[in-house]
């Protein structure tokens, strides 16, 4: 069986881990519980026929005095990079990452999640911050971790990019 | 405290049994230059749910490791949450002197809890701040939310004279629109042209100082900004008028009733304070040139921005201007600048 690491970044409170496990356990839960180090968590997926074996490494987020280990990337073949869409903050910390992450293992393959897309109301990241994303060339994902939006579409993206790369 | 002193030897002894005891320690060597177990020791059972036979690859028991063995450099990954929740420091290192390479696991699960309770603490206050800053933001705009946030957000409660610009916007013909639409469609054509009135005064530094109906007052200049005030409120004024023809041309698509917006503006000097009680305070800005902003406004004419000489002297570029004689009530005979979108 293919299997693939998978890290889950992003700052902390934008999701990480409501979206890991909607993904995997098609749960949500309401009540914010501040993730410590890092957990795995597996999931087989289908693509194209082939059984692909996820290993989705949920890290902790990223704050200021408190950066995320490269160690924890070690072997990864892919990022999912999640920006809360009601906290601008968030999407500059997200770049933060990628740039530590490209300057000391390299570039690997990411996408952009931009979670908490059913807080309409909230939500704080305009077209031009969607756009300057979009020009990465990366794909840009609309989440909800809660309604289960686009969850398993932009697993299922990464994993299928990965495994045709 | 003498430092030069060595560590006595019971004292060292003391504090590795205490630490060896604290993070039941796993250790498993590794056949150099592969993942295959060749002998181990410690607690390995309490971090493995499977046996781990002498010969085998660690990997198949660890699968957390694959893509990171063979240890070609020393590294550590710190608090891995491990199946059975405890949380675990695992280490990997190559010893240069014997050329052999090993796993090390520490039980972390005690420090981390603590650390947990803090680390949940400080995020749910970080949380929250977002939440008030942004919810302040859309009253105020981002940058009083954020001097407010960071407690550089002061005024003189006795008042503080300071040259600011006022706008004045108002919508032109929603009273007999009211009248004539039912109260929702009302409600919700209110909030789209606010939307477009309150957007760009926020986004060019201004304050909201009230809303009143169908219109609204801002003051620019009360907060530091890189450009002038009057700057400032123009700008802010031609984009309210370009954000209110694109949305009549979506309104009129929609086949729905079109409104427009008439804007004063005017800059001189002004008090700043707070006015009311203990229990409920406003901001406010009181001045001779906020009456004119105010009577510039109800003279203006839909997509019109009326400009007082003040402001237009103040402007950095200012366009070609249409200069129009005005009779405002209260006021009497004045000139003022004429721009129509």
């Amino acid at each position: 069986m293919i299997q693939k690491k998978i890290c889950i970044l992003g700052a902390a409170g934008v999701g990480k881990t409501s979206l890991t496990a909607q993904f995997v356990f098609s749960k949500f839960s309401e009540k914010y519980l501040s993730s410590m180090g890092v957990k795995i968590d597996r999931k087989t997926v289908d693509v194209d026929g082939k059984q692909v074996n996820l290993m989705l490494w949920d890290i902790h987020g990223e704050e200021k005095y408190k950066k995320i280990p490269t160690s924890y990337l070690r072997g990864a073949s892919g990022i999912m990079m999640v920006i809360d869409g009601t906290r601008p903050a968030t999407l500059e910390m997200a770049q933060e990452i990628l740039q530590r992450v490209e300057t000391e293992l390299g570039t690997i393959p990411h996408i952009y999640l931009l979670n908490k897309s059913d807080l309409t109301d909230a939500w704080s990241i305009n077209d031009d911050d969607m756009q300057m994303l979009k020009n990465t060339g990366n794909p840009v994902f609309l989440t909800s971790a809660k309604t289960g939006d686009n969850v398993e579409a932009s697993f299922l993206h990464l994993a299928t990019a990965l495994v045709t790369a | 405290m003498n430092t030069q002193h060595p560590i006595p030897d019971i004292i060292s002894q003391h504090l590795a049994a205490y630490h060896i005891q604290t993070l039941a320690p796993a250790w498993i060597e590794l056949t150099p230059q592969t993942d295959q177990i060749q002998s181990l020791g410690g607690a390995w059972q309490s971090y493995f749910t499977t046996n781990l036979e002498l010969g085998s690859s660690i990997t198949s028991a660890c699968e957390y490791l694959q893509g990171m063995l063979p240890i070609q450099e020393s590294f550590e990954l710190p608090q891995v949450q491990m199946r059975n929740d405890k949380y675990t420091d695992i280490l990997a290192f190559h010893d240069a002197q014997t050329q052999t390479d090993w796993l090390l696991f520490c039980d972390v699960t005690m420090s981390t809890l603590q650390l947990q309770e803090y680390q949940q603490a400080a995020n749910e206050l970080n949380l929250l701040k977002d939440q008030l800053n942004q919810t302040l933001g859309r009253f105020v705009g981002e940058e009083v939310a954020q001097r407010a946030s960071n407690g550089t957000l002061q005024f003189n409660i006795a008042g503080e004279r300071k040259v600011i610009t006022t706008l004045f916007v108002d919508i032109r013909g929603f009273t007999p629109f009211n009248e004539s639409h039912d109260a929702q469609d009302v409600m919700h054509a209110l909030n789209q042209y606010m939307d477009c009135m309150l957007k760009p005064i926020l986004e060019e530094a201004g304050m909201v100082d009230k809303i009143i109906g169908d219109g609204v007052m801002a003051v620019f200049g009360v907060l530091a900004s890189d450009n002038n005030s009057a700057d400032n409120a123009f700008v802010a004024a031609k984009s309210i008028q370009a954000k209110v023809k694109a949305l009549n041309k979506q309104r009129g698509n929609e086949g729905q009733d079109q409104l427009g917006v008439g804007i004063g503006i005017a800059t001189g000097d002004a008090v700043l304070g707070i006015l009311g009680s203990h229990e409920r305070r406003a901001f406010t800005a009181i001045g001779r040139h906020v009456n004119l902003a105010a009577r510039l406004e109800s003279n203006a004419r839909i997509g019109e921005i009326l400009l007082d000489e003040a402001s237009v002297t103040a402007l950095d570029n200012p366009p070609s201007f249409a200069l129009v004689s005005l009779t405002l009530k209260g006021i009497g005979k004045t000139h003022a600048y004429s721009l129509t979108s």
